[in-house]
């Protein structure tokens, strides 16, 4: 199986470079399962043309990647997905997640809210989302 | 063996006495899509016109493909390809002859992709040029600058009478050409949407001189805001290099920052018990943050 280039979503004037974007979105569609291992990445013209970005900051986009381990360059095929999602240790993803959720408290604050009222939020929430 | 396609050193342009490029040294490299910005006035047109050889520099030096500019060879002018803001077109001639003509001054001029261009971009072959929009006008003088397949595109503010459809062909076309990894293109526009998508690099011109000229990724992973909000008053506080811009609001302060290093702010939050969120910027922001500090700045031009 392989993705297609309308599975991303690129937005050249959100200050994310565009290539982190990709890398980003590629990461997502192998940690949830859309990508699976042995899959291959579109073409780096296919994503550049159907994208409307330069194919440059495609191949880089792809060679981060690579040296990541997420992908590899196979001979006249193009960048194969390499194996299953490392997720970082325990740690590691707190850390990912802590600015977002500070964000939020912040913006909670802002609104006024008490601690036990953003807890209680955030709660529902993780139900809500459990499906 | 260099491979810089366009290399300028300390070059000036005086128009009289007033001066408009006072300075600028720039080297493009093959295979960079560089977008030139700058505020109106800041001398692009200009700066374009002595890379091409249509201005001769007051002083300093200007190179393309390793010539002279003031000096090109047919053969190196052949390797170009340029779109000017006033393309200047024969209006008695329909399309097709405005095409055919200037075809016949190129050897390698590619018949078939110009007129897959024309269809693609909805010209009418038969059209006279003087009954042309602006924007159809446009049109044509980008395809004509792409007709021999050159090297190098210098294209001085190609889309400004473009609309949205026509923009994205003209996109299109500007992607296709750098899947020839060694083509070249300087484009100056106002439309920095169009600009993050197909440029590698920025160039920032500012009263003449280069305000900065780098990668269009590390631009956006150096400048940032920054919002702080702590629980005492911050002002005194924050006394960080490299700030831009900065407002303060008791326990709140708003500040761009132009070498955003995240370990610097971490240990910063910890330090005054604060809460800092990094806002990313995109080019357009960017722009306005960087040239209302060169606005503000004491040193103005007398012209």
């Amino acid at each position: 199986m392989t993705v297609h280039p309308h599975q991303f979503e690129v937005h050249p004037s959100s200050g994310v470079p565009i290539y982190v974007q990709i890398i980003d979105q590629v990461q997502a569609m192998v940690a949830g399962g859309i990508l699976k291992q042995g899959d291959m990445l579109p073409s780096v013209r296919q994503m550049a043309t159907e994208l409307g970005v330069n194919p440059m900051t495609i191949s880089k986009a792809y060679s981060r990647l690579e040296a990541a381990n997420v992908v590899e360059r196979v001979r006249g095929k193009g960048m194969q997905v390499t194996k299953l999602p490392v997720g970082g240790s325990h740690e590691e993803r707190l850390d990912e997640l802590a600015p977002l959720m500070g964000q939020a408290i912040v913006r909670g604050r802002q609104l006024g809210l008490s601690d036990e009222q953003i807890l209680s939020l955030v709660r529902q929430l993780l139900k809500e989302y459990s499906s | 063996m260099n491979s810089a396609i366009i290399e300028t050193h300390a070059l000036k342009k005086q128009f009289d006495r007033k001066s408009v490029l006072s300075g600028i040294d720039l080297s493009i490299e093959a295979g960079q899509v560089v977008g030139l910005l700058g505020t109106n006035g800041s001398g692009k047109t200009t700066f374009i016109k002595c890379l091409l050889g249509l201005l001769h520099p007051t002083s300093g030096t200007s190179a393309v493909f390793g010539e002279t500019s003031w000096d090109l060879s047919a053969s190196a002018k052949s390797r170009l390809g340029y779109v000017s803001q006033e393309f200047a077109m024969l209006p008695w001639m329909s399309v097709r002859s405005m095409t055919d003509y200037t075809g016949a001054f190129y050897e390698n001029w590619d018949k078939s992709y110009v007129d897959l261009l024309i269809k693609e971009w909805n010209l009418d072959e038969k059209s006279r040029v003087g009954t042309l929009s602006v924007g159809q006008r446009q049109k044509l003088a980008v395809i004509l600058a792409l007709g021999h397949h050159p090297e190098l595109l210098i294209l001085d503010e190609p889309v400004a009478s473009l609309d949205p459809i026509a923009r994205r062909q003209f996109l299109k076309s500007l992607i296709e050409f750098t899947e020839e990894e060694e083509n070249t293109i300087l484009f100056s526009t106002h439309i920095t949407s169009d600009l993050e998508r197909v440029a590698s690099h920025v160039v920032f011109l500012e009263e003449g001189t280069v305000g900065f000229n780098e990668e269009l990724d590390e631009l956006k992973d150096r400048v940032k805001r920054v919002r702080i909000s702590g629980v005492q008053n911050l002002r005194e506080k924050l006394n960080i290099p490299g700030t831009i811009r900065a407002e303060y609001h008791e326990t709140h302060a708003l500040l761009t920052v132009k070498e955003f290093q995240a370990p610097q702010w971490d240990s910063l939050a910890a330090e005054i018990n604060a809460v800092i969120t990094v806002e990313d910027l995109n080019l357009e922001e960017i722009f306005l943050e960087l040239s209302e500090v060169s606005s503000a700045s004491p040193q103005q031009v007398i012209a």
